[in-house]
């Protein structure tokens, strides 16, 4: 096949176009605020009592089986739970009572991140962080490979094992369509001890900055969820160290998306440079084929050269010898004639 | 305008993929180009 | 080409590995049909803090890293020259080929929608995904590997006109096996790169992806010799290349199994030293750690240096087996051993001896197919109607 050269730079300026950006907004440094205006969570754990109330109502708005263990049941809290595919959100305790000390309690559900990790891992897409906040999941696109319940470090998600046929992943979802109607999520509303409270990313940050600035001996000065990762929606005050509470303290502000996909810059670069690499490689391979050959043919050609002087030489030696042998036979022959005449010749 | 890093490496990193895949085809055409006389021989 | 077998068909059908195989397949379809039907929870240990078990420990990451050998061979021998391995290539290619089909194969027992599989080609991507590069590649890898066996296949079916057209495909096609082979063995590691506080220290490196795609050609060239060892008395009556020809190519292939090793070791230790990691060995992890690192990296290195010196092939094959359970080894400590460290114990994940069963079969069948393939057709010799590959 002869490509001509036009041809060929004509195939070029079509690809080209086709890839055109619309936003030419990105600089080079880039740095992501997130949506303006987007709401959030604060939970302030010094002020959660354990009840449950928020369990019951999120199963509820969620039209989702009721919690079996009723509010009074503390033995529900002999061990650590994690959310299920029907408990989106589940309160443990981490501390019990200690004298005066109250039991430590803390409410676990997605966190709806700032930059969601479940979100970058997703090889389809499912996850969508919005405008007012709450991160979506799309059970339509979903191929079930749980990469996004194996990323989240907060153990937020829920796979439905048992089911064959529409098995899906189940968390919190920030009562969204509550949101958009203008209303609280369903754990807000119901909590009796004003644990949990509803606004603004931004005003709730100040909210908690504010108590910790009034009651210092109450809180650890620290608010949960400002940068952890990229930051989370959902903040969290409390009074004990929060790795006492299972969350990871003292992680990095990067969030997860930018670590867990930097190295992904590494691809096109294999691309695009392994092709001319590896064509010099087999040039090269070919380059020492060939001159390997030539040597050969060189070496073979010499030898015969080689050989056939040695043959001229070899013939001409003999040719020497049969000669030099002939004249020595002649000559003994001429002797012995004289020497015969001698004997018998004339008296 | 892209509000999360997430938004944003979608796009960048959707386009990425389809311009190396370009590349790579565009390539063979290249290189044939390039060693065409190499084949008359 | 006649079928020989080993009991020179006494039994027929019922020979003794058929019937051990079978037993296995059977018992492995069932187990899928229950998987199938009532959904991941009856047949797997699996849940929602370990989503991840052991047919992705082993059917993807463990398989796509021994599968390596494939590409190793072919740009040794047709990229880079090496003409002394040309006869161990198809052997490779064709583990090579059966081993993606096992990835691809463990995938869909595992995923929760195996009929969406080429869902983010066709419907929906997330090219932010290292899941998706990985899909892409294994995808795209999967027919290169597929076509670079159809030779033996076109030879074997006597379809002259094919088997020079793919011939002519050779060099682009190993070209493209090798860039895509580069790209998902090291991506593959890649996808732990978002678990900083779920993967063990030890293990969790931002350079896992280039520790990831050094063990995969260790890993591979091991495959060789393994595969090598076990063919070669099973085939023994078809090979072409002589006793000594074969040692020739195994202990080149040691040479380069040690040379891969000391590699990987220097590149693991230079991770140790920038993430001053040091302290952390001398806890038990570290203790873990070292098990794998020292046994499984060090001593088959060691072994694969005398064999190659010495020339002692059963040295050579030993240190390939430890090198094939070193790498399984590591994948599995970063797919759940040394991954969720720090859950607590009753929440740990240890395989079911369903999935333990499932995984066997896909073996056992990429191991069937080979022998199928290998009696057949031209894979451990070359037809004679047709010249050598390129």
């Amino acid at each position: 096949m002869s490509m001509s050269r036009r041809g060929f730079v004509g195939a070029l300026a079509v690809g080209a176009g086709a890839f055109s950006s619309d936003t030419a907004d990105a600089g080079t440094i880039e740095h992501f605020e997130g949506y303006p205006d987007r709401y959030g969570l604060l939970h302030d754990t010094t002020l959660c009592v354990g009840c449950r109330s928020c369990e019951v109502a999120c199963a509820k708005v969620n039209a989702l089986p009721k919690p079996k263990q009723k509010a009074g049941d503390l033995d529900i809290f002999e061990s650590v739970r994690r959310t299920t595919t029907t408990a989106y959100t589940v309160v443990n305790r981490y501390q019990e009572a200690d004298g005066e000390t109250p039991p430590v309690y803390r409410k676990l559900q997605c966190m709806h991140c700032n930059e969601p990790c479940c979100a970058a891992v997703c090889l389809v897409h499912a996850f969508t962080k919005t405008p007012e906040g709450p991160i979506l999941y799309d059970p339509e696109v979903c191929i079930g490979c749980r990469y996004c319940i194996m990323a989240c470090p907060y153990y937020a998600l829920a796979y439905d094992y048992d089911n064959p046929i529409d098995p899906q992943v189940l968390r919190c979802t920030m009562c969204y369509s509550r949101i958009r109607d203008g209303l609280n999520p369903g754990c807000a509303d119901a909590c009796p001890a004003g644990a949990i409270t509803f606004g603004r990313r931004d005003d709730l940050l100040k909210v908690a900055r504010d108590r910790i600035r009034k009651f210092p001996d109450r809180y650890i000065n620290h608010v949960f969820g400002e940068y952890e990762f990229g930051g989370t929606s959902w903040l969290m005050l409390a009074g004990v160290p929060f790795r006492e509470l299972d969350l990871h303290d003292g992680v990095t502000h990067e969030s997860l998306p930018a670590i867990g996909t930097s190295y992904l810059s590494v691809v096109p670069l294999i691309v695009t440079i392994y092709p001319g690499l590896l064509a010099a490689f087999y040039a090269f391979t070919k380059r020492k084929d060939t001159l390997a050959k030539r040597e050969l043919e060189a070496a073979l050609a010499q030898a015969r050269e080689d050989a056939q002087e040695e043959m001229k030489v070899g013939l001409s030696k003999a040719a020497e010898k049969a000669k030099k042998d002939k004249e020595r036979a002649v000559e003994t022959a001429v002797k012995k004639a004289l020497a015969e005449q001698g004997e018998g010749g004339p008296s | 305008m892209y509000h999360t890093l997430f938004d944003y490496l979608t796009h960048t990193e959707g386009a990425t993929y389809i311009l190396i895949g370009v590349f790579l085809i565009s390539f063979i055409g290249f290189w044939r180009f390039l060693t065409e006389r190499e084949r008359e021989e | 080409m006649s079928v020989a077998t080993a009991d020179g068909g006494r039994n027929g059908i019922f020979t003794p590995f058929n019937l051990v195989t079978g037993v296995i397949l059977l018992g492995g379809a069932i187990i899928l049909t229950i998987r199938f039907t009532t959904g991941l929870a009856s047949t797997t240990n699996l849940s929602n803090t370990n989503p991840w078990g052991l047919w992705i420990g082993f059917d993807v990451m463990a398989g796509v890293a021994l599968a390596a050998g494939g590409f190793v061979i072919s740009s040794a021998v047709f990229l880079f020259g090496m003409k002394e391995y040309q006869s161990v290539v198809r052997p490779a290619l064709l583990t090579g080929f059966l081993g993606y089909a096992l990835v691809v194969l463990g995938l869909l027992a595992d995923l929760g929608r195996p009929w969406r599989l080429p869902f983010p080609f066709i419907k929906q991507a997330g090219p932010t995904s290292p899941l998706f590069e990985v899909s892409l590649c294994v995808a795209l890898y999967l027919t290169v590997l597929f076509i670079e066996t159809t030779p033996a296949v076109f030879e074997w079916l006597g379809l002259k006109w094919w088997r020079q057209l793919v011939g002519k495909l050779t060099i682009v096609l190993t070209m493209f096996g090798l860039i895509l082979s580069t790209m998902h063995q090291s991506t593959l590691g890649a996808m732990y790169m978002v678990t900083p506080t779920k993967l063990h220290p030890l293990w969790y490196s931002s350079q896992i992806p280039v520790q990831f795609f050094i063990s995969a050609i260790a890993a591979g060239i091991s495959m060789i010799i393994v595969e090598g060892w076990v063919s070669h008395s099973a085939f023994h009556h078809q090979a072409q290349i002589s006793d000594e020809e074969f040692r020739n190519i195994n202990f080149g292939l040691a040479k380069g199994g040690a040379v891969v090793l000391v590699t990987y070791l220097a590149v693991k230790v230079v991770a140790l030293s920038l993430e001053n990691e040091w302290r952390l060995l001398a806890t038990s992890w570290g203790a873990w750690y070292l098990v794998e690192l020292i046994g499984f990296v060090v001593a088959p290195c060691i072994l694969f240096v005398v064999a190659y010196r010495e020339r002692r092939l059963g040295l050579a094959r030993l240190a390939a087996a430890m090198t094939v359970l070193g790498v399984v080894l590591n994948r599995f400590n970063v797919t759940f051993i040394a991954f969720n460290w720090q859950v607590p114990q009753e929440m740990r994940y240890a395989p079911a001896w369903t999935e333990v069963w499932v995984t066997v079969s896909l073996i056992t069948f990429a191991v069937v197919v080979f022998r199928w393939v290998a009696t057949r057709m031209p894979i451990m010799y070359d037809h004679p109607d047709y010249p050598a590959l390129h």
